[in-house]
């Protein structure tokens, strides 16, 4: 099935879609993606193909095993089409149901069906509200496309933009169209696609060669949009890259994945063989005479090689550390050489704005920053999951309307964007759009796509340590600035969560942090001081509160407060005594317990299991939490 | 060229300068600790910021890696810059608050110790020694290891390296001192270059001035151990030699000079007192030469002229006169001369720079004969030095327990001792009797150049044109050696100022009809004024001797020894004499 240009394509498109027309029903079942599996999408999947078997002569079904569907929370995800029902956490005892009532019938299990947190059920997939506000282009045709078939990509459209600018666009063309785009880097950055793809083939006409990157290494904690995409939908990156390297005309490009992506990396070895046998990588790509072939290179797992210098350094087999960008990468990356590097979601961008065209997709989003993003919609929030949205929506829908709220009917209290490196946006300000420059001066940024959700109980200090820890262990330590300035304020905010923190400890703090961003070698180092920026600046009086009062709002830091038990709530039920794993707590039965503090080790066991709210935080010297 | 700004300042310098290079060519002052001019610019200290200025941008960066583009302006010493790079010292301070050079360095930015939780190391990591070796060593022994906060420098497996060349370029560009080559980098053993002016007593690098008053007084490469001429690495001072001066492919030449005359003023040796174990020499560091001492108390010594014995000032010194000379029936009868008068000198400084030292000399005869020496010694004895006699024939014994030195000597108290100053013979140079055969002069049985006559021509050899100078010719001190320095001076010049010179009447010619061309005659001369030469006889190139009648002296050797008596004295052939003998009979 060598593919020799659009018509090629497009024959076989059609062949595919005539194929998938006869069967009578469509089941897709979400196994493709580590999410999923993670949720035993496989015994799910076995069991349909078990039941299948036995119906197999009376109706003619079609098992599309697809990646990540973005709902992570519901997963392992059932839809039959073409009703588009969803059925959600799907067991492998649910599946004979299923087929009776949804593939042999037409009805719908209710007992299956999504409901949300507000009670109200939804039987189709397009009715959820999760579903509803999104935007899905880059991760849309998940639903429809098995990662590991290249014809279910093709069918759904896929190499057909390859195809259009081999035959009927030349370089330059291509790169103004992105240009007109207004795609800018999803990696973080925000660096406007199209002009670094300029800037690349301006390089490499004096250089000669030039190389294609695609950034995989995705490391905050938390979020996914990357390895999911490339689980998920691996040859819209590649055929991104593809049509890159048309553009900049490279002959070799690199994929550099995490190590611990093993599926993204099965995946997208698989979806490259795939690509060669079908003329769409190679020495003449379609028989257009363009030569490129992509190699993946796993890496493994330092957070600096996210950074494009350490990105190459890592590549050229040296140690992952970042070097001075005065001369961009786009100028001397890899090996020295002009490197257009960009990040999985761009790539995936690419096909997109080539089919449908700049227009459409430069109508998308704000005037700044243009198409769809996706999330990493985690933490205290009901719906989490890979969410993707116009840029301009503002965080409380995101928040509210697709991620359904904090869990328990909790207060909200930040939203984490960008990573370690990003900061913590207040309540105040989720009228916010979700934009470039919008989030960058709100002091936290776009980033890659993280987006953490923090409800009442988190405590803000703590949170800016837990990242400057984070950032502590991922520092490469070339610099001065990163390395001493991070393990300082990590020093400052352990002493403060420990209930040491002195007057002029949050002053020193901001000094640090704005040092750490004047001073810093790299991005890392650059934006290091964010988490600690933000917090101080949107919720200084928890700061204060650690350091003059000695109390955590939240309960969270241990050393500012103990547990005790309210002898008026406590019905010693001895739940508490039984689980105390240092024996802490005495008392008899039906007799109200108490905790011998020398002895306690603050487990937070004790409050967890008591079903009276009996156990309190109570801090050291004061008032009940 | 580029036309930048710095501090308002224009200037012009080359595309691909970088900001600080700019900078130290404008003269301006920019703080750099990972900086190496010789290496790649590595970014990671961050105290080399400035304040950069481009349209309504402002920006920081480091100078040491930025390159500067026309129209660029840049401030190195705003406010901004001052508070970043205070506190990148600031957090260096509470890393290594002991090192000296990042406390100078804090101190200037107004650092003070106290906001920051300390450590106490003492590495910066600011990876000179890591990139030396790597760069220009081409070795690469020890590199980072580790990451962010636990990054470190170190070997593979923390084991010492084999790889590692022991040449020490790390420490030399460690700015903070935190290397430990011997226990931590390296399995081979680093081996300090001996300076031999200082008698051994100090090292020297591998590029030195041999001695301050060297002429030239230029530094040279010890070609055994430099890097590049030893593996082809390094090259690193040429980078550094703004003359461009360095030039590795000099080797030791032999050059010929055409000479009238020539003086032999070759000097001595010291003799090596290790082949008299029982003054313990090369045994105990305490027992050192008068010429080791000399150093030590010289200014540019060591020490700094500080009088230092395992880094201890020294309270009971003994000295020992006629380590090697005045041995009966040896090798060495002779008197060294000098020893007496140095040894009272060296007596006179010890008294000097250290008030309570007890001081003994240990003498055979004392020998002041020259004009106010017996003065002198009378002045040493009065500051209270003790002059004991030894007997030659009785060996002195140094021996050491529990770290004490000991002085045994017969008829003498034993003497407890801090230091041992052992007055070693003079004696000839090692090469002596080879530089006499090319001269062809004679050797004395002490192995010092013969005189043509000990009274009547002390200065002048048997060879025409020859003259002796100094110790070459037998041990003496300076006074006599400037005396016969001047001497032999004009004896040379009496030669060569003159058109024309007196030779002997009575030289040697040769019959070139006769003559068979044997060259019995050559070897026979004892002044070399015999030589072979080609003539044409009949048409045919032959070779026969020719006399240098400026060098013969008309002994008669060769005329003698000719056996086709071709060679014959002017005047004196054999027919003359033997007809003069006929005519007496």
């Amino acid at each position: 099935m060598l593919l020799k240009g659009s018509k090629d394509v497009e024959r076989l498109k059609g062949e595919l879609e005539s194929r998938y027309s006869r069967f009578d029903k469509e089941i897709v079942i979400t196994t493709n993606a580590t999410c999923c599996k993670l949720k035993k999408s496989k015994e799910v999947e076995e069991a349909f193909s078990r039941e299948l078997k036995k119906i197999a002569s009376t109706k003619k079904i079609n098992m599309r095993l697809t990646g990540c569907l973005g709902f992570c929370e519901i997963e392992p995800i059932v839809i039959i089409n073409p009703q588009g029902i969803l059925y959600r956490e799907v067991k492998p005892e649910d599946v004979a149901e299923i087929i009776s009532e949804s593939v042999l019938k037409d009805d719908v299990v209710t007992r299956l069906v999504y409901t949300s947190p507000s009670g109200s059920a939804y039987a189709n997939k397009a009715d959820i509200p999760f579903y509803k506000k999104q935007l899905r282009i880059v991760t849309g045709n998940n639903d429809i496309i098995n990662p590991t078939s290249i014809e279910d990509y093709i069918a759904a459209g896929g190499y057909s933009a390859l195809a259009r600018v081999l035959e009927t666009m030349k370089p330059d063309e291509v790169t103004e169209e992105i240009k007109k785009s207004g795609l800018r880097g999803r990696g973080g950055g925000g660096f406007p696609t199209g002009k670094k793809w300029e800037t690349c083939l301006k390089a490499k006409e004096e250089d000669g060669v030039c190389y294609v990157i695609c950034n995989a290494d995705e490391g905050d904690p938390g979020a996914y949009m990357d390895r999911s995409l490339l689980e998920s939908n691996p040859h819209s990156v590649i055929e991104g890259m593809i049509i890159g390297s048309y553009a900049i005309g490279s002959n070799e490009g690199y994929i550099y994945v995490r190590a611990e992506y093993p599926l993204a990396v099965e995946h997208v070895r698989h979806a490259l063989q795939q690509a060669e046998a079908c003329g769409c990588l190679g020495d003449n790509i379609m028989g257009s005479g363009h030569r490129f072939r992509i190699r993946v290179s796993r890496g493994a797992g330092a957070f600096v090689c996210g950074e494009s210098t350490a990105l190459m350094a890592s590549l050229e087999g040296k140690v992952g550390r970042p070097r001075a960008k005065y001369v961009h990468t786009v100028e001397r990356g890899l090996w020295n050489k002009p490197t257009t590097l960009n990040n999985v979601e761009t790539w995936s961008n690419v096909p997109l704005i080539i089919n449908r065209g700049a227009g459409w997709f430069a109508g998308i989003g704000t005037k700044g920053s243009k198409g769809t993003k996706i999330f990493s919609l985690v933490g205290k929030i009901n719906n989490t999951g890979l969410v993707e949205v116009p840029m301009g929506m503002t965080l409380r829908e995101i928040i509210y309307d697709i991620g359904g709220g904090i869990p328990q009917d909790k207060k909200f209290k930040a939203v984490q964007t960008g990573g370690p490196s990003g900061g913590c946006i207040p309540e105040n300000l989720l009228h916010l759009p979700v934009d470039f420059d919008e989030l960058s001066g709100a002091g936290s940024m776009m980033g890659s796509g993280g987006m953490i959700v923090m409800d009442e109980d988190t405590c803000m200090v703590d949170v800016a340590r837990y990242f400057i820890n984070f950032l502590k262990d991922e520092s490469c330590g070339k610099c001065v600035a990163c390395r001493e300035g991070i393990k300082q304020m990590l020093h400052i905010l352990e002493r403060i969560c420990g209930g040491q923190g002195k007057e002029g400890d949050i002053e020193l703090l901001e000094e640090l942090g704005a040092y750490c961003v004047d001073t810093s070698l790299c991005a890392l180092g650059a934006t290091a001081g964010n988490p600690v920026i933000t917090t101080i600046k949107y919720f200084r009086d928890e700061y204060e509160k650690h350091i003059k009062e000695k109390q955590c709002p939240a309960g969270v830091c241990k050393a500012l407060f103990q547990y005790s038990i309210s002898t008026d709530d406590c019905n010693g039920c001895g739940a508490c005594r039984a689980k105390c794993p240092v024996e802490a707590i005495t008392g008899g039965k039906k007799e109200a317990h108490s905790i011998d503090l020398s002895q306690c080790i603050k487990c937070g066991v004790c409050f967890d299991v008591c079903r009276f709210d009996a156990v309190k935080k109570v801090p050291l010297k004061g008032a009940v939490l | 060229m580029i036309n930048i700004k710095i501090n308002s300042v224009p200037l012009e310098v080359e595309e691909g300068t970088t900001i600080l290079e700019a900078a130290k060519k404008g003269d301006t002052p920019i703080p750099t600790l990972c900086h190496h001019p010789a290496l790649d610019s590595f970014g990671a200290c961050r105290l080399c910021v400035v304040e950069i200025h481009y349209g309504k941008r402002v920006k920081i960066v480091t100078s040491c890696n930025y390159e500067v583009w026309d129209g660029l302006e840049v401030f190195t010493d705003t406010d901004r810059v001052r508070k970043s790079r205070a506190m990148t010292l600031e957090l260096l301070l509470a890393r290594c608050p002991d090192v000296r050079m990042i406390k100078d360095l804090a101190r200037e930015y107004g650092v003070k110790q106290g906001r920051f939780s300390e450590e106490s190391d003492n590495c910066i990591l600011c990876g000179l020694c890591v990139r030396i070796c790597k760069e220009r060593m081409g070795v690469g022994a020890a590199d980072f290891v580790g990451r962010g906060v636990d990054m470190k420098i170190d070997t593979p497996y923390s084991r010492g390296s084999d790889a590692c060349l022991a040449c020490g370029a790390c420490v030399t560009v460690c700015p903070t001192g935190a290397i430990d080559l011997e226990k931590r980098f390296s399995r081979n053993e680093p081996v300090p270059l001996k300076s031999v002016f200082n008698a051994g007593m100090s090292t020297k690098p591998v590029i030195a001035t041999p001695f301050p008053q060297a002429v030239p007084n230029i530094p040279v490469i010890d070609s055994a151990n430099c890097v590049y001429l030893r593996t082809g690495g390094c090259r690193t001072c040429e980078t550094f030699c703004e003359a461009k001066a360095i030039d590795y492919d000099q080797k030791d030449e032999t050059v010929e000079v055409d000479v009238g005359t020539i003086i032999a003023a070759t000097g001595f040796d010291l003799y090596n007192p290790e082949e008299k174990p029982e003054y313990g020499y090369g045994k105990y560091p305490e027992v050192i030469t008068g010429l080791e001492f000399e150093r030590l108390v010289s200014a540019s010594g060591p020490t700094g002229g500080k009088i230092l014995i395992n880094g201890k000032e020294p309270r009971k010194v003994v000295f020992i006169q006629c380590v090697g000379s005045r041995e009966e029936g040896g090798k060495r009868e002779y008197c060294s001369r000098v020893c007496c008068m140095y040894t009272a000198k060296h007596a006179h400084l010890v008294k000097e720079r250290l008030k309570d030292a007890e001081i003994s000399i240990f003498y055979t005869d004392l020998r002041a004969f020259g004009k106010g020496y017996e003065e002198f010694v009378n002045r040493v004895k009065d500051e209270g030095t003790t002059y004991r006699r030894r007997e030659l024939n009785e060996p002195i014994e140094v021996t050491k327990k529990k770290g004490k030195l000991t002085v045994t000597a017969k008829g003498h108290p034993a003497l407890e001792a801090d230091m041992v100053i052992l007055a070693t013979a003079v004696v000839p140079r090692e090469d002596s009797l080879e530089l006499a055969r090319k001269l062809n002069i004679s050797l004395s049985p002490d192995g010092f150049f013969l005189e043509a006559h000990p009274k009547l021509k002390p200065v002048e050899t048997l060879t025409g044109g020859i003259f002796l100078a100094g110790c070459a010719q037998g041990p003496k001190d300076i006074p006599d050696t400037v005396s016969q320095a001047s001497g032999a001076a004009s004896r040379a010049i009496s030669i060569l100022s003159k058109d024309t010179i007196m030779m002997e009447a009575i030289t040697a010619a040769v019959n070139e009809a006769k003559c068979r061309g044997c060259g019995l005659c050559v070897e026979i001369c004892p002044f070399n004024a015999i030589e072979l030469k080609e003539i044409n006889r009949l048409g045919y190139t032959v070779k026969v001797a020719s006399v240098n009648e400026a060098l013969c002296k008309g002994c008669g050797s060769c005329s003698a020894a000719c056996l086709s008596q071709a060679v014959q004295q002017k005047g004196f052939t054999d027919t003359q004499i033997l007809e003069a003998i006929r005519g007496i009979v």
